[in-house]
């Protein structure tokens, strides 16, 4: 507070330099491991980007009980949707991402190697 | 190094974008109509404190419900992808050996690429100047391909036993996460948590458990079977909130309940505990999945 | 109850329910396992149905409310016409793939299980009103796709199966956030809502957020270049599932985009530009592909993007109300033919082009690839053929030309390796047979076939034009085929039944020039038709294909508007180029036929709709009455109707195509097929008639035709192969009727009737003259014939009196036009182009001569002894076309009359008929001493040849020695320009295409990468430079 930003943006710059670190892995390292690394980190940066948004200038969680009645909700909780949002997307980046170590699995199986350049088999 | 050169542009052309939108932000300070109606009606509508937990359930019940077919197609498409190959020939028998005669030509071309591809592969790696990252590639592959090798030999012999803290951590933290696991279940409708949180724990728990116990098999059958019905079931509340209630997925066809009690919220506790055995059954398939 | 029991909402109980509900049914056994798969997903399609067909008995459009309150608050989903034939459309194609798949599928719970929560989300993506909702079924697609392309596990299948996951994890990654992010600025996730206040979402997050979810879309559609993932998956996948992510998945994106339409009203254009590339380019990269699946996929994607072309610019250009032919057309017409083409790939085990997996032996298959072919090619009379119709008619009207050429170059390039693939399986192999794929393998091709041809009817429908007797040729055609077990001479007796009946019915209402044409041509291809009983095989498929072939040219005789006209034409270049297909050599050739066709077909569709937009009308009377400010469409008609009369430059299509079609068949090509061409042109230029700028045009023309005739005559000089040489000269012959129509004035008119008259029964003559020779001779060289008039002597007969009415010499009808069409250039003052006719004339006489001789006079070969006299059924044809030309000799007034009647309405009379002499305004014409001075002039030039020869070749010679030193003069002289042009433009192409596909490296970091600069080029292209600046 004290430093003048908002916490919510500095939660979605955060988000948002973790996906940017995200994509510079994904696309640097060669390793299929470290790609779908990669990806994952892009993801919960996105996740944090998404949960900020929904931030209410002194918000506080949505549940009703000791700390939040229900009168005070309307103006003291945060926006539900963001967060609501979140655990989707969060279950569905999870489930991608074991997919792709499923396939990584195969891929290695198939070739002995995790490098990313040794499947071009189609091309053009 | 045209590569990263590349990637560096990507990279700041999309911080750039990032720190436009990031100019553009402005914190909210009241909720939007949509939101104040959401967090206003919930706890009147649903009985559940958790406003959260009565929107994933209920007024996005849908979405959810997606969610849960996203994770039970995942347990699928992984143990598809990583069935034993010596499952293969059982569905495979009946597509004739047309199949079998175009796989072992196809195989032979991809062996040849392979070699070549490798070749070509350890030639640019040596040639590249930054060889740090790239060693320390190739070593985690080393490694793992070790890892991998070993266990698959002992497994057939004698699973290595986990060491003892490990053993008992594990005889101590188990039953403390189930529990716990369970109880972010079943007070998803009252406090932060619900059926994927809680699922997630208990999975957790359960891969600690494969961790400590390489040798301990999991009754996937058994999960499986679990994770179906949990899965029928849900449909089916969410047909019986089509009937007995205002629409698919409505929860209150049963009452209400007293505001914060635990028996409370109509049908999501219990829609949040079916979501939680589904989750934590699919989790733990695919865990297990991946041991294998 | 039975409304409960169809609501849309059971579509996801089925989905889902029957998904959870699969495992369990595996444990009970396979037989309740297969059972519950089928039931959820027959459950699924008659949900689709049975709503879909209550919308269009005009029932409510059906919303599906969920949870707990009214749609901002939770999720609603929409079922209305729309979403009804999107998901009716994929999930019957989707069952229909899974009989396809069922080899993979069986017993497989996994897969089956992912199968079916696929088909559930793309109908949950195509019926979902909320946004964040459309983020989860697109997952779940994703997810089962991912899923169900681990069903191969090679390793090219696995690794492409990655690449596609990284790509697409990036483009749902950009939904993701930019759903959030609307969210953010407006408050709410439900589409309708966002599409209310589609004002707030502005400023750096609201339009970035917009870019991003338009950017996924645009990305799930596989734009070029950055699809290479897509097109792995396409090459490697198991057909079945490439299908359903070409037809399936794709489908459902781009329902998505099309919902979420609205919200992109700024950057129409960039998905207009989006799409025209991917067409554009994944056509011409196509051209370079042999791999089957890969091919397909390339086609595939450039539909995508022709789908995504014609919605935002019909948007874009407010013509709304055409958006249902047009991308209901093409959708469904790449919906069920781009399926039926990855089935048969996947039947026919064949993964190259060039793999000699021959369709040869397999008359029904190849007829099913024709069929899909045919479709995607966008091609009558199918749904993508009404769709680009009325596509190029609205873009034309709103003067979007750029796109019109776009769009026709991307389809000619589809076509050309579509067909190159057709006319590859075509092939014959020496392959022993292989075991005939079984029944239910090609069960559903059948089912997808038929359906084909329903949503043809359909389109044709919407479209206004399907009245019986458009389709009556078809018709006729799919009863004969029906037949087509039955001895081959039966089958030509019914095809000559029913071509007189149908036809005389359809020339009935044709009027004017057109009823001349229809009876004309009728009458004659019934007589060249009938020769086709001197052969005794079967044919198969050859009769029922000439009947569509023969009752298509007077359909499209009797047309009134111009989509009749190009529908029928189009039939006519489809039928023709199947039955030359059919000749042994034909291959090659076929595919410069059809691409030469199509050519034409796009010129004529351009003028079509270029005259359409002047004139507001799709009326072929507004060819009579358009202004001059038509003169660019009346160019492009006149061109496209050049190509195909096969005039110079343009002629290359033609000597391969009629040598190598069936001998008979030859003959009905240049006797009647070739005058549809002329035809076109006579009422395509009508228009010039009022134009002034038009006649420095038609003089050009004349040209054009004139030179015709001469490169005609002298390229057929150069041949050894004598059918061949009568394929140059039927080019060379409709050279000289060019001129005459270009001449645009009453005697010009008259004069290209006439010569149309002589030339149909001439050709006709001739050609079946020569089949007869080939099938006792054998060989269709010079160099192995002779002396042929003692043992064929009725042949040789009808042969000389053929030959003398083309030639022009009196008495005979070829005089009478020659006179008037001399009378008329120099009546005109075109004095330049009667003197190259006068050369021309003397080269007809020297390529005739050189036929005459070389076939019936010199010495017999050896080995030839016993040859006798043609079989009568090509005799009697011959003879009755003699006959017509004797009493036409005699009695012009017969041919004149009506002739002069049918032109009077356009232009004043000029002629005027006493007796048996022909007036013309001008005064009386004496023909006696023009023709004389024609005749004098080509001896003159005749003898000065033959001096030359003598003197250059010291010492005596025979006729043949003389033809032999000319040809090595004129192979000197006349280099093979236009082959050699044709040639470059094949190369040049194909050199592009190599080029341009290098990006596809195969690796699927870089492809990463594409994505990742396509969504910035998108973004550049949407905000421009500001974009990337935090004040911007």
């Amino acid at each position: 507070m004290t430093t003048g930003l908002p916490v919510s943006t500095i939660l979605l710059t955060t988000g948002f330099l973790l996906a940017l670190i995200g994509i510079w892995g994904m696309l640097t390292h060669r390793n299929i491991l470290r790609i779908i690394i990669g990806f994952a980190v892009m993801d919960t940066g996105l996740h944090l980007v998404m949960v900020a948004t929904g931030y209410i200038t002194l918000g506080t969680a949505p549940i009703i009980d000791g700390a939040l009645s229900k009168a005070d909700a309307a103006s003291r909780a945060i926006d539900p949707i963001p967060s609501a949002l979140v655990v989707t997307a969060i279950v569905i980046g999870l489930s991608v991402t074991a997919v792709m170590l499923a396939y990584a699995i195969r891929l290695y199986a198939a070739k002995k190697t995790l490098s990313i350049d040794a499947f071009t088999e189609s091309k053009w | 190094m045209m590569r990263h050169i590349l990637v560096a542009v990507i990279v700041v052309l999309f911080g750039l974008i990032f720190a436009r939108m990031v100019g553009g932000y402005v914190e909210l300070d009241a909720l939007r109509p949509l939101a104040l109606d959401y967090v206003t009606r919930a706890p009147v509508e649903l009985g559940t404190p958790n406003i959260i937990t009565g929107i994933l359930i209920t007024y996005r019940g849908f979405d959810t419900l997606g969610e849960v077919a996203v994770l039970f197609m995942v347990a699928a498409s992984v143990g598809l992808l990583l069935k034993k190959d010596d499952a293969k020939p059982a569905s495979a028998k009946v597509s004739s050996p047309k199949v079998s005669g175009e796989k072992t030509a196809a195989a032979k071309p991809v062996l040849a690429k392979t070699e070549a591809a490798r070749a070509a592969a350890a030639r640019s790696a040596a040639a590249k100047a930054n060889a740090s990252a790239r060693a320390a590639t190739a070593g985690s592959v080393a490694v793992k391909s070790t890892k991998e090798a070993a266990p698959a030999e002992d497994d057939e012999a004698a699973p290595r036993e986990a060491s003892e803290i490990v053993r008992t951590g594990t005889e101590i933290l188990l039953p403390l996460i189930f529990t716990f696991g369970a109880y972010v279940i079943v007070n998803g409708h009252l406090s932060a948590g619900g059926g994927f949180q809680g699922g997630a724990v208990v999975a957790s728990g359960v891969m600690l458990m494969l961790l400590a116990r390489p040798g301990s098999t999991l009754n996937v059958a058994l999960l499986s079977i679990i994770e179906s019905f949990a899965g029928v079931f849900y449909v089916g509340l969410g047909i019986l909130g089509l009937v007995l209630a205002g629409g698919f997925l409505d929860p209150r066809f049963l009452p209400k309940g007293e505001f914060g009690a635990f028996i409370s919220a109509g049908a999501i506790p219990l829609i949040s505990a079916l979501l939680g055995i589904k989750v934590g059954a699919e989790l733990s398939v695919i865990i297990d999945r991946f041991r294998s | 109850m039975v409304d409960a029991l169809f609501h849309p909402l059971n579509i996801f109980l089925f989905g889902l329910g029957g998904g959870f509900v699969i495992p369990l049914l595996y444990r009970l056994g396979k037989p309740w396992l297969h059972a519950g798969f089928f039931i959820a997903l027959i459950g699924i399609v008659a949900v689709s149905g049975v709503s879909f067909a209550g919308l269009l008995q005009g029932g409510p459009t059906i919303e599906v409310l969920t949870g707990v309150g009214l749609p901002p608050l939770s999720i609603n989903l929409r079922f209305g016409l729309w979403e009804g034939f999107f998901t009716f459309g994929v999930n019957l194609v989707a069952l229909l793939g899974a009989l396809h798949l069922w080899d993979r599928l069986k017993g497989n719970y996994g897969a089956l299980l992912l199968y079916l929560i696929l088909v559930m989300g793309i109908d949950g993506m195509v019926m979902t009103r909320d946004l964040f909702n459309l983020f989860v079924f697109l997952e779940i697609v994703s997810i089962a796709t991912y899923g169900l392309l681990g069903l191969d596990r090679n390793a090219a299948a696995m690794s492409a199966a990655f690449k596609y996951i990284m790509a697409t994890v990036i483009a749902s990654t950009l939904f993701l956030l930019g759903t959030v992010l609307l969210y953010y600025v407006t408050g709410t996730l439900n589409i309708d809502a966002l599409i209310e206040h589609r004002a707030q979402i502005a400023g750096p997050i609201g339009t970035t957020a917009l870019l991003m979810v338009l950017a996924c879309l645009v990305i799930e559609l596989k734009p070029f270049p950055a699809n290479g993932w897509g097109l792995d998956v396409y090459e490697a996948a198991p057909s079945g599932i490439a299908s359903m992510v070409s037809v399936g998945v794709s489908a459902g994106v781009f329902f998505a985009l099309m919902k979420l339409l609205p919200l992109f009203q700024d950057q129409l254009g960039i998905i207009a530009v989006s799409g025209g590339i991917s067409f554009l380019f994944s056509n011409l990269i196509g051209c370079k592909q042999t791999k089957v699946q890969r091919l397909l996929g390339y086609s595939s994607i450039s539909q995508m993007g022709l789908m995504m072309l014609a919605l935002a610019l019909l948007t874009q250009i407010g013509a709304t109300a055409s958006i249902p032919l047009v991308v209901g057309g093409l959708f469904v017409n790449h919906l069920l033919a781009k399926a039926g083409l990855f089935w048969l790939a996947g039947v026919l085990k064949q993964d190259d082009v060039d793999a000699r997996t021959s369709l040869s032996g397999r008359p029904l298959l190849l007829g099913l690839l024709a069929l899909f072919m045919v479709a995607i090619a966008g091609l009558p009379p199918f749904p993508g053929f009404w769709a680009k119709w009325e596509l190029v008619m609205q873009l034309t009207s709103a003067g979007k030309l750029p796109w019109i050429a776009v769009i026709l170059t991307g389809s000619l390039l589809e076509a050309a390796y579509m067909f190159n693939w057709f006319v590859r399986a075509m092939r014959p192999s020496d392959a022993r047979a292989e075991a005939r794929p079984d029944l239910v393998a090609l069960l559903p091709i059948y089912g997808i076939a038929l359906l084909l041809v329903i949503a043809g009817y359909i389109a044709a429908r919407l479209s206004g034009a399907a009245s019986l007797w458009i389709f009556a040729p078809l018709a006729v055609g799919v009863v004969l085929y029906a037949l087509d077990w039955l001895p081959g001479r039966l089958k030509a007796v019914l095809m000559l039944l029913a071509v007189a009946l149908v036809g005389f019915w359809l020339v009935e209402n044709a009027t004017g020039i057109a009823w001349l044409f229809a009876v004309l041509l009728l009458g004659g291809s019934l007589v060249i038709a009938a020769a086709s009983l001197y052969r005794e095989d079967s044919r198969p498929g050859y009769f029922p294909m000439l009947a569509v072939l023969l009752l298509s040219i007077p359909a499209l005789l009797r047309s009134s508007t111009s989509l009749e006209f190009f529908f029928s034409w189009e039939i006519v270049t489809l039928a023709s180029c199947f039955l030359i297909a059919k000749g042994r050599g034909a291959g090659p050739h076929v595919l410069t036929f059809l691409l030469f066709s199509l050519l034409s077909a796009f010129f004529l569709l351009a003028g079509f709709a270029g005259i359409a937009s002047v004139s507001g009308t799709t009326s072929l009377t507004a060819l009579l009455t358009a202004g001059p400010d038509a003169t660019t469409a009346l160019v492009l008609l006149g061109i496209g109707f050049l190509i195909k009369a096969g005039t110079i430059g343009v002629h290359v299509w033609l000597p391969g195509a009629y040598t190598e079609a069936d001998d008979d068949f030859t003959a009905m090509l240049s006797a009647v097929v070739s005058k549809v061409a002329i035809f076109g042109l006579l009422t395509g230029t009508y228009l010039a008639i009022r134009s002034e700028a038009a006649l420095e045009l038609a003089h050009g023309m004349a040209w054009v035709g004139m030179l015709t005739t001469i490169a005609g005559a002298v390229l057929a000089l150069r041949q050894t192969d004598f059918k061949r040489l009568l394929a140059f000269s039927s080019m060379s012959q409709l050279g000289y009727i060019v001129t005459a129509i270009a001449l645009m004035s009453h005697l010009g008119w008259v004069t290209a009737l006439y010569l149309v008259a002589n030339h149909m029964m001439v050709k006709g003559i001739l050609f079946l003259a020569i089949a007869g020779i080939i099938l006792r001779t054998g060989t269709r060289s010079f160099g192995e014939t002779g002396g042929l008039a003692r043992a064929m002597p009725v042949t040789f007969i009808l042969f000389v009196v053929a030959i003398i009415s083309m030639s022009g010499l009196p008495p005979l009808m070829g005089f009478g036009g020659k006179w008037l069409l001399l009378s008329a250039m120099t009546d005109k003052g075109w004095n330049f182009l009667a003197a190259a006719g006068l050369f021309a004339t003397f080269l007809g006489f020297l390529y005739m001569i050189r036929l005459v001789a070389g076939l019936f006079f010199g010495k017999r070969m050896a080995g030839q002894a016993n040859v006798r006299e043609l079989p009568i059924a090509l005799l009697v044809p011959q003879a009755l076309l003699v006959v017509g030309i004797l009493v036409l000799s005699l009695y012009p007034k017969l041919l004149m009359d009506p002739v002069s009647a049918a032109i009077d309405p356009q232009f004043a009379s000029t002629l005027v008929w006493q007796g048996m002499s022909l007036y013309t305004i001008y005064g009386y014409w004496n023909p006696t001493p023009v023709m004389f001075i024609a005749v004098a002039v080509a001896a003159a030039l005749g003898v000065i040849a033959w001096a030359v020869y003598r003197s250059g070749l010291r010492g005596g010679g025979n006729l043949a020695r003389f033809y032999a030193y000319y040809r090595r003069g004129i192979e000197q002289a006349m280099p093979p320009v236009a082959t050699l042009f044709w040639q470059g433009v094949t190369d040049f192409t194909l050199a592009t295409a190599a080029t341009f596909r290098q990006v596809y490296t195969g690796n699927g970091q870089t492809y990463a990468m594409y994505v990742l600069f396509y969504f910035l080029a998108l973004y550049l292209a949407s905000t421009g430079p500001a974009g990337f600046w935090i004040a911007g």
